[in-house]
């Protein structure tokens, strides 16, 4: 079933899908593309509305976070937090953890970096004021896929 | 000599659940700081502008909460719109989503650049994702080469699901399989970014793939 959108349309020419390039001219061996970056220093954004720059936020620190302080990583504030002494961006973070929270809506919500947020959020587990979640297992397992599907389904 | 007589000295009742008692004092227990959910996400992964944003936002309760930046002049020639697109900015962080599952589980859902040059944030982003869903464009299939490339070689469970466009494809999904070079495992669907229970379905194909390999895990 071909829509409208054929070729002969001047308004829309779709590009005519071709082979994935690494596939073409060689036969059996495959070819990846090279290797990304290992990592990349947080950027600032046009929308950032800390008037600060990361690396001060993050005391200097532009190195990778914790591996286990993932985006969806659940956090919750200490019950014996004390936010009060904390400088600004890490006392709204401990704030905003009475419920628990992922670290990418803590991002999303105060306009943080995600890299930074992520240290930050290191930075406050360590000084025992956040409690960061880990789970144990890399993958989940058939049990919660199966809660998840039928979570799913339950959607009308 | 006139005595008191004995009174049973005032006692509280036994606790309860939400109150202990402390002396003669009902005191309310300290809430039971609840357990926070297990939380699980899937990638939603595509070229620029083939409308992840909009996959996610369909089955999101949440408003997907996104960082946009202007797209500079320089990446115009990068990360080409397509014909007749009107979009005039990229999403240069992660959009997401989540559907509370139950009180215990989360489903995150993360929307990333398709471009190849953010493929540095891929490694960190599918550590424990359950499975990814690669949205094409048929009018731009090239786009969604570098996510299709990252996802087989990082053996992530993943669906390839076109989106229908204004509720037309551009080619039979044949075609779309011919041209990705896919394993025939890997499903290759239709789908409408901009209803829920589209979008609900075509995530539910990835979680039978991503289903798969959990049982494929358990039993080794």
């Amino acid at each position: 079933m071909r829509g409208p959108a054929g070729p002969d349309d001047p308004g829309r020419r779709p590009a005519a899908p071709g082979i994935r390039p690494f596939l073409q001219g060689q036969s059996g061996s495959r070819q990846f593309p090279p290797e990304p970056p290992a990592r990349v220093d947080p950027q600032p954004t046009g929308e950032q509305t800390t008037a600060l720059r990361p690396f001060v936020i993050t005391s200097g620190r532009v190195d990778g976070p914790d591996p286990d302080i993932q985006m969806e990583t659940q956090v919750t504030a200490h019950p014996g937090a004390a936010p009060a002494r904390l400088p600004p961006e890490k006392r709204a973070i401990v704030t905003l953890c009475v419920e628990p929270l992922s670290v990418a809506e803590i991002s999303a919500r105060l306009r943080l970096h995600l890299g930074v947020t992520r240290i930050l959020v290191g930075d406050l587990r360590a000084a025992g004021q956040l409690d960061v979640h880990v789970l144990d297992n890399d993958f989940p397992d058939p049990e919660t896929i199966m809660r998840v599907i039928r979570g799913l389904r339950a959607i009308p | 000599m006139d005595f008191e007589p004995y009174r049973e000295p005032f006692r509280p009742g036994p606790d309860l659940p939400d109150q202990r008692v402390v002396g003669t004092a009902r005191v309310p227990n300290e809430q039971p700081r609840a357990a926070p959910p297990v939380p699980v996400k899937i990638i939603v992964a595509g070229g620029f502008g083939v409308g992840k944003t909009t996959t996610v936002g369909a089955i999101s309760e949440i408003s997907p909460l996104t960082t946009e930046a202007e797209m500079t002049l320089e990446s115009v020639g990068v990360d080409d719109p397509g014909p007749a697109s009107g979009k005039t900015t990229t999403t240069i962080a992660m959009d997401f989503g989540c559907v509370t599952i139950d009180r215990t589980l989360k489903l995150y859902l993360f929307g990333t650049p398709g471009q190849a040059r953010f493929a540095f944030m891929w490694d960190d982003l599918i550590r424990g994702a359950l499975g990814a869903l690669v949205v094409v464009d048929t009018n731009r299939i090239d786009d969604c080469y570098p996510a299709v490339d990252y996802f087989e070689r990082a053996g992530l469970p993943f669906v390839v699901g076109v989106n229908t466009f204004d509720g037309q494809l551009g080619y039979h999904l044949d075609e779309v399989r011919w041209a990705l070079a896919v394993r025939d495992d890997v499903p290759v669907i239709s789908f409408d970014a901009r209803f829920r229970g589209s979008v609900r379905d075509a995530l539910l194909v990835v979680l039978d793939q991503a289903l798969d390999k959990a049982i494929k895990l358990k039993s080794y």
